[in-house]
Order: structure tokens, then sequence, then C-alpha cells
């Protein structure tokens, strides 16, 4: 489970008018990453796929605008699968294409009305504006024989320089109301010639004149009733042109569900545009595969294709390794944790995919850090409660429960009591000494396996100097080791002892000597980069390890968290002593239980990947049917 | 990284690219250069490329070297904080307003999709105008539908009657140049004290420019009235501010005009001929200013935004020479299009 899953590139050569059928071939076996370099033959320089993509594209754009308009509740069941050729696209999108012309129709009568009821709106709010002035409004309707008046809206970011023009044309601009990004403007100045002038101005600035109503001298209640009545009838409008537009469309639906279907059916084609190239009548596609679905691949291709095609496959070569797609594990049980590393990187192909390590340390370390039988119950069950909302991630959470739940029986803790279990082992805090001896051994165990698994990587990937010489290889390994016997030493018998002391100075020269000749930089320069990293490689080593103790420090921590609150329920009544209990509880679960997560993943992602994922490969996509439509 | 540390790194990189820059000599050179020379010089081997048309050649050369800005663009701006980051992008932007004419005078005039796409600049996409449901419109309804909705909803309107009344959309470009730059100024006036000396006198200097220019082109080329005139230009943070744009769109005659303007404009365009030569001398000026800007300003923003215009500025001359030789131009006309080369010129292409 550990190891990548081995993969082949193969090289397909079929004839260009088979192509759609080799699409639907590749998309059926769900094992063909394609692969977008282009082909060592210069010859090869045609791109066949790129008309069709680009009707596929467009067709695919007037079918989501048409459904914008017509919805369509179901989404087509692929079912039996098809070709779609390019003459079937093209009559597809030019279906499209006109009925897109007609849809656009009535997407240009919704708009027209959105427009006038705004256009009521404003004016709605400018009448109620004007009741406040002691003017007649008839004044502002008709042009007098020395004055004109210019009533309407304009866009905020203009009215200045509107402003400045109306001036220079000898008019006057008084805003009267500012409602959302528009001004309500009133503009006026002398009749005659200068209306020449302000025209085109009003119409650069966006003015948009606003109509006053006749008989202004009714009751203003009448005006809105007047109002109200308008923006009735553009309501019934848009419902009319609605129940139009819905009995328009209905013969429609039926079709555009198979344009649907056939837009899906087309799609394989159109993803492998990017690696398509041709001469002539000669297509090439290449790709990777899982090396044991080559020969499915193989069948299939026989079983659909019926001219020539000649399929080859080779293992990836050395240079190529970086664009080898990385198969992920398929685990249910492990989804979650794959996540989690995913958020780091990909393993690239030949790495050793961390997933379940991963889950394993991650557990155990959650649980030593938060043990507790009650708090791990609740998290399992809110995990478990939210397993529709989070389908994918809530085992994490059970998981992570389970775990703690058996480490609260070996502490004998739940919701902090400690008397109501009998501990299976024993409570952290009554030998912190041994807890924190546990945590520093975990914590070298970690990091030994953690330098094997970067030595392993490097090898895999046909480095065998790096795997021995570079960071976290084999001589940093034994460096670390002796270093260890040292330090082990010199705590139980007081000396560091002369082979460790040989050991860690020889591997300490050996990185440096190393380090130095694969350093390109002035001799000053290269002594004190070696000199530093050398160094760092010691407290580097040292600090990781001390870092573990974080481990048994939580553990230690959340039964002194419990005995403050115990502590402070202690001197509340027997109401206020539930609360503080309760709340206490929910604190430790929220506060404590987010900052053990954070921890764990930090131990993870800089002491464990940093030695040995790379993560910097990319994920295996096959080329697939899509079930359901991009559109839908 | 912090402010201080920031600001060194982007110095360094802004000193380091200044060397790109072209040399007099390599400007004085320029005219006289075959497009072989041109080809080895720069690095353009599309333009010797037969097979193609000089008008595609034209093309993939403009591309090309828009591409050069728009990435050293990106290289300057990647150390910059939210806000110096996105001034210098809006300045940038003024090729996805290009895009954004192209598209609008396609669709209102219906010209052929593959006209329009080969004609749009193919732009990062840190510089493309969001809103790619333009792109998709099939027909001119559509496209004002989505410009109605979009950030250019303001310009709406005037596009709607451009289309609806078969209009000349040339105050509809011009709104865009307007919102371009007004734009511009409000990000520059609501940047930090440090940056806003040396980036109010650096992007004053062009709004000057580009404000006269228009003042003259809109009053004695196009006969716009005043008020039409006063309405279209973008006032300075300099020299023509607000008042007086006011004062000068009022003046009747060129040579009024040019009386007028303040120091040291007045002198420096004193007895001018033509709008050319109006367009030649402020355009020296400008580009001195901006040189000045770039060598002795304290703030790294404006440097930056300083070289990316002296920058396209010497790439205007190198397509305008490309573009002369592909055309067979003699050398003497390309000459002359280089001393009308500008910097930072939204209206060149609009216009």
């Amino acid at each position: 489970m550990l190891m990548p899953m081995p993969m082949k590139h193969v090289r397909l050569l079929v004839l260009t008018e088979d192509l759609p059928q080799a699409s639907m071939a590749l998309a059926a076996t769900e094992s063909f990453h394609p692969d977008t370099r282009p082909p060592t033959e210069s010859r090869l320089d045609a791109l066949p796929g790129r008309e069709y993509r680009e009707t596929f594209s467009q067709a695919q754009s007037r079918l989501a605008k048409i459904t914008r308009l017509i919805p369509l509740e179901a989404t087509p069941d692929i079912g039996a699968v098809r070709v779609v050729d390019f003459d079937e696209l093209s009559a597809l999108n030019v279906w499209l294409g006109d009925l897109w012309d007609e849809t656009s129709s009535y997407e240009e009568d919704f708009h027209r009305l959105d427009d006038t009821e705004r256009l009521v709106r404003e004016q709605q709010a400018a009448l109620e504006n004007f009741t406040h002035l002691n003017i007649d409004l008839d004044m502002l309707r008709n042009k007098t024989r020395f004055l004109e008046f210019h009533v309407g809206l304009v866009p905020r970011e203009n009215l200045r320089q509107l402003e400045g023009a109306a001036s220079l044309a000898g008019h006057i601009l008084y805003v009267y109301m500012q409602q959302g990004d528009h001004a309500h403007v009133v503009i006026v100045g002398p009749a005659g010639d200068k209306e020449s002038a302000l025209a085109p101005v009003l119409a650069a600035a966006s003015f948009q004149t606003l109509p006053i109503p006749l008989e202004l001298d009714r009751k203003p209640a009448e005006l809105q009733q007047d109002f109200a009545n308008q923006r009735l009838a553009i309501a019934e409008q848009r419902q009319s042109l609605q129940d139009t537009l819905n009995r328009w469309g209905e013969p429609f639906r039926a079709k555009l569900l198979a344009a649907r279907h056939t837009l899906m059916l087309a799609e394989p084609l159109v993803t492998l545009d990017a690696s398509l190239r041709s001469a002539g009548h000669l297509a090439h596609l290449a790709g990777w595969v899982p090396a044991r679905a080559v020969a499915h691949l193989e069948q299939g291709l026989r079983e659909t294709l019926t001219l020539p095609f000649d399929l080859t496959s080779r293992d990836p070569r050395p240079d190529e390794r970086k664009l080898v797609p990385t198969v992920p594990i398929k685990s249910r049980l492990l989804a979650p944790f794959a996540l989690l590393v995913n958020q780091y990187g990909i393993p690239a192909y030949g790495e050793v995919d961390p997933t379940p390590l991963f889950a394993v340390t991650f557990l155990l370390m959650f649980g030593m850090m938060f043990g507790d039988l009650g708090h791990g119950a609740v998290i399992a069950l809110a995990a478990l409660w939210a397993r529709n909302k989070l389908p994918k991630f809530y085992l994490f959470g059970v998981f992570a429960g389970i775990s703690s739940m058996i480490f609260g029986l070996l502490f004998g803790s739940v919701f902090g009591y400690e008397e109501i279990l009998p501990a299976l082992w024993m409570s952290p805090l009554h030998d912190p000494i041994l807890m924190l001896e546990v945590a520093l051994g975990w914590g070298i165990g970690f990091i030994v396996i953690a330098c094997l698994l970067g030595i392993y990587n490097r090898l895999a990937i046909g480095d065998p100097l790096g795997a021995v010489f570079e960071r976290h290889g084999l001589v940093n390994l034994l460096f670390y080791l002796a270093f260890l016997w040292g330090g082990f030493g010199l705590a139980t018998t007081g000396s560091f002892g002369t082979l460790p002391a040989l050991l860690v100075i020889g591997s300490l020269l050996t990185l440096a000597a190393f380090q130095w000749h694969h350093l390109s930089a002035p001799t000053g320069e290269k002594a004190l980069v070696v000199a530093i990293e050398t160094l760092d490689t010691v407290i580097v080593y040292l600090s990781n390890t001390l870092s573990f103790l974080r481990v048994s420090a939580f553990s230690l921590n959340h039964v002194a968290l419990s005995l403050a609150i115990f502590t402070l329920a202690g001197m509340m009544g027997s109401f206020g002593h539930v609360v503080t209990v309760i709340l206490g509880n929910v604190f430790i679960l929220v506060l404590e239980g987010g900052i053990v997560m954070i921890q764990v993943m930090r131990l993870q992602y800089y002491e464990g990947f940093s030695r040995y994922f790379s993560g910097d490969g990319h994920a295996f996509l096959p080329l697939r049917l899509r079930r359901e439509s991009v559109s839908s | 990284m912090s402010n201080a540390a920031a600001q060194a790194y982007l110095n360094t990189r802004v000193s380091v690219m200044s060397t790109r820059l072209f040399a007099p000599e390599l400007i004085e050179r320029l005219p006289r250069m075959t497009l072989a020379e041109l080809a080895e010089h720069f690095g353009l081997s599309a333009i010797l490329d037969e097979q193609p048309s000089a008008a595609t050649r034209g093309r993939a050369i403009e591309q090309s070297l828009l591409q050069v800005l728009m990435s050293e663009l990106q290289v300057l701006a990647r150390p910059m904080n939210a806000s110096e980051r996105s001034l210098v992008l809006a300045w940038g932007r003024k090729y996805a307003l290009f895009n954004l004419k192209t598209l609008l005078r396609g669709k209102l005039y219906d010209l052929d999709q593959q006209e329009i796409r080969d004609h749009l600049f193919d732009l990062p996409d840190t510089i493309r105008l969001s809103h790619q449901e333009l792109f998709r419109a099939e027909n001119a309804l559509e496209l004002l539908r989505q410009l109605e909705t979009g950030p250019y909803r303001q310009i709406a309107r005037q596009a709607r009657e451009v289309y609806e009344k078969h209009r000349e959309p040339f105050a509809l470009e011009g709104a865009i140049d307007q919102r371009y730059y007004t734009g511009i100024v409000r990000q520059i006036m609501g940047s930090d004290n440090h940056h806003l000396d040396s980036l109010r006198r650096l992007m004053g200097a062009e709004l000057d420019r580009v404000a006269l220019l228009w003042l003259l082109r809109f009053r004695f080329t196009y006969q716009l009235s005043a008020s039409e005139t006063y309405y279209q230009l973008v006032p300075s943070t300099r020299l023509l501010t607000r008042e007086r744009l006011l004062h000068l769109v009022n003046l009747d005659t060129f040579e009024r005009i040019l009386e007028a303007l303040p120091a040291p404009l007045d002198s420096l365009l004193a007895d001018s001929k033509s709008i050319g030569e109006v367009q030649q001398r402020i355009g020296r000026y400008t580009q001195l200013e901006t040189r000045g800007i770039l060598s002795r300003s304290q703030s790294a923003v404006a440097r930056a935004l300083a070289y990316l215009m002296l920058r396209e500025s010497d790439l205007l001359m190198l397509f305008a020479v490309v573009r002369g030789r592909l055309l067979q131009f003699p050398d003497a006309t390309i000459k002359a299009a280089l001393e009308l080369t500008q910097p930072s010129c939204a209206e060149s292409r609009a216009a």
C-alpha cells in the first residue's frame, strides 16, 4: 500500500477519422492520463482536435446561456455510449446558436422590464423627495420661454465633471437626492442655442431623463397609487413573459437534454485536445497508464476501433519521473487522511505514499495528547452527526475520537474525572517523567523511520549518492544515532563515550565535505555556509527530538486543565458547579482539541514530511466520461 | 518581508531592470536598422518568418513585445503590498481596456468573430478584465446586457445609444479612457504618504500631457464645444487642474490656449505651430520628468511605475520601427513616426 502503482508511458497512433472513437475507448477504461508533450517527430505538428474543442466550447456556452432561461430539471444519465463526430457537434452548435438567438430576445425583454421598473422606482423616490419642496412641479416638466429644465439621474462618478461642463454651457446643476450609485439632479439653463451644446454632454454623462408625471395637482396618495399600479403592471408583464417563455421553451426541453448528453459524450475528445497532434491522416496521442491496465486498454481499443492503430508502451525514463502522475491510494478509511497529506503535496512518482503511516502516527499522537473517554466519544459522535455535511472527512473525526477514547481508558479519564474509571495503564500526572520518556522514545522512533523512508525514496528514484550523503541521508542518520548513543551515555554514566564521539565527528565531517564539494561559491562563502549548515544539522536533530516532548506535555496539560476546572467548580454552589464543569469541558474540547490537532499536524509536516516527502508529484487524472454535465 | 526590505528589494530590482531601457545611441540607430538586424538585436525571430502576411507578423511582434512588458510588470508587482500592486496593475490594465474597446467596436459593428479575436491582446490573468462573459457574447445586445451587469455598467447606456442610433463610438471610448485615468488618480490619492508625492508628480506629468492633447484635439480637430470638451477631460493632479481646464476650454484659439498655460508648459510649448509639435514637445518633457522620478525618487513604487512607462515607450518605438519595416516605409517616415511615438498614450490605439 505504501509503494506507488507502477506506470507505463503509452503512445497511440490512430487514423484521424478514428479519433472520436479512440477518445471514447480511452475514456471508457478510465486509466489514461494524457501527456501533453508534443511528439518528437516534428512532422506531427497539426492540432486535429482544436476545431472540435472550439465548437464544443461554443456549444457548451450556448447551452449554458439557454438553460439559464429554460432550466432543465433532469441531468441526463450517460446511458449508452456513442461517438460524437465533428459533423454532429457542428450541427448541434448551429442549432444551439439559432435557439440562443431566439431565446436572447426574451432575455432582452426581461431586461427592458427591469429597466422600466427601475425608472418607476426612481420616479417614485424623486417625487417623494419633491413633496418636501414648496415648488410648482409643472414648471420642471415644461420648457419656459427663457429657461429649460432637465430632471433626471446621473451616475455619481460623472457628477463633478458634468457640473463643470454644464456651467460652461451656461447651466446650473442642482443635486436634490443621492441614491445608490446615482444622483438625482435638476439642470437649469437658458433656453435656446445652448441646448445643443449640453445635449451631447448629457449623453456622454449617461444622463437619464426622469419623466415628471402629468396631473401633478392630484393628491400625493393618488400619485403613489399610480406608481404602485405601474409596478404591478410590470410584474404582470414579467409573469406573462415568463409564461410565454415557458410555453415556447417546453418543446425544446427534450432536445436540450439530448444536447447536454451529446456534449457530455463529446467531452473526452475535447479533454484530449492538448495532447493531440497529427500529420495528414495520422494522429498521435500519448499518456500515462497504470502498468496493469495497459492490456485492458489495448483490448478496449481493439474492440472499438475499426481502422488499424498502433499502441506501444514503455517504462517511464528517469528524466520523466516528475511528469509521471501518481495514482492515489483508494481506501475509504484512508481518504480523509489523504486529504490532509495532499495539503502538503502529492507524492512524486516512485516516492512512498505517506498516507497509511500518517494515519497511524497521527491517531496515536492525537490519542496520547488528548486521551479522554468522554471527550473522545463526543468527537466521534459529532463527526458521525456531521457525516452528511462532511461525507469525505467525517471518518477522520470518528477515528480521532476512538483513539482519544482508547487512550482515555488507558489513562482512566472521563470528561476530566480520574476517579470514575480505573486506569488500564496510569494517569499521566502520576508519573510525568515516564510520560516524557515515552514521548522522547516515540520521537526518536518517528525521526529514524522518517530518515529511513527518505533514504528509500532517494534510492527508488536512482539517487544513491543522495541517499548516503544528502541531508537526512544515511550518514545523517548515522550521526543522529551516534548522537543519541552519546547523549544516553552522558545521561546514564556521565560520559559521552569515545566511539559515539568519533562517529558524530566523522559523520559531520563527511556531511560537511560532501556539501563543500557540491557548493559553487568563493572559498570564504563556502566555509561560512558549510559551518552554518553543519551546526544547523546538530541543532535541528536535537530540537526536533525534543519537539516530541510536547506529546506528553499535552497529555499532562489535559489533566491539569481538568483539575483547574474542577477547582473552579468546587468554589461554586451545586448549580454553578454543574455549569462550570459543562462549560469547562466545552472549553477543553474546542480549544485544547484544536491546539492538539494543530500540534500533531505540525509534528507530521515539519518533523516527518520534511525528511522524506517531497510532495512535488501530480495526481493521476484519467480521461473519463463525465457523469454530470458541467452546465447542469 | 518588512516594508523597508520590500522597498530595498524593489528599488534594486528597478535599478537592475533600468539597464534594459534603450540607450540614446540605440534610439538614434533604431530607424536605420533592417529587419534582420532588429530580429537579431531584440530576439524577434517572428519578423523573419516569411509565411504569414505582414499584418499577421506585425500582430505577433506586438503581442510578444506586450508580453515582455507584462512579464516585467508582474516581476515588479510581486514584492509590492496589495495597494501598491493594485496601482501598478491598474496602470497595466489599459491593455485590457484596448481589448474592451476592440470588442465593443467589433460587436457593435457586427465584425467577424475571428477578426475581433485576432485583434485582442493575450494578457496575464492579473491584468485581464474579470468579466469574461463579455467575450462570450454572440451579438451586440447580449454584449450590452453583459456590460450592464459588470463593472462597466456606467458606460452601458452610452453603448446602447451608440448601437441603437448607429453612432460613432468615439465618446464611448473616451469614457473608457476617462474612467481609466480617474481610477488611477483615485488609487494614487489613497496611497501611502511615502509614495504620494512621487506618484502625484509622475502621474501628474502624464495627466498634464494627456489633458492638453485631448483638449487641443477635441476643441480644434473634432470641433467639440467647450462644455463637451471639458466633460471628456481628466483633471491633472499637477498643472492642468479642474479650474485651469475650465478656463482653458473656454479659449477659442490654439495660440490663446498655449499662452494661457501655466509655467513651465507655457515656455515649453510657446510658438508651437501644430498639435503634432505640441505632442512632440510635451512628450519629451514628460519623458524627462519620468526619468527624473526613476533616477531620483525615494519611492520604489513610483520608480517601478516610471520604469514601466519608459519601457513601454521604448517598446512602442521598437514596434513602430518593426511595423514600418514590414510595410516597407522609407526611413524618413519611420523616423517621423518615432518622434510622435509617445509613452502611455491610451488614446493612441483608439484614435
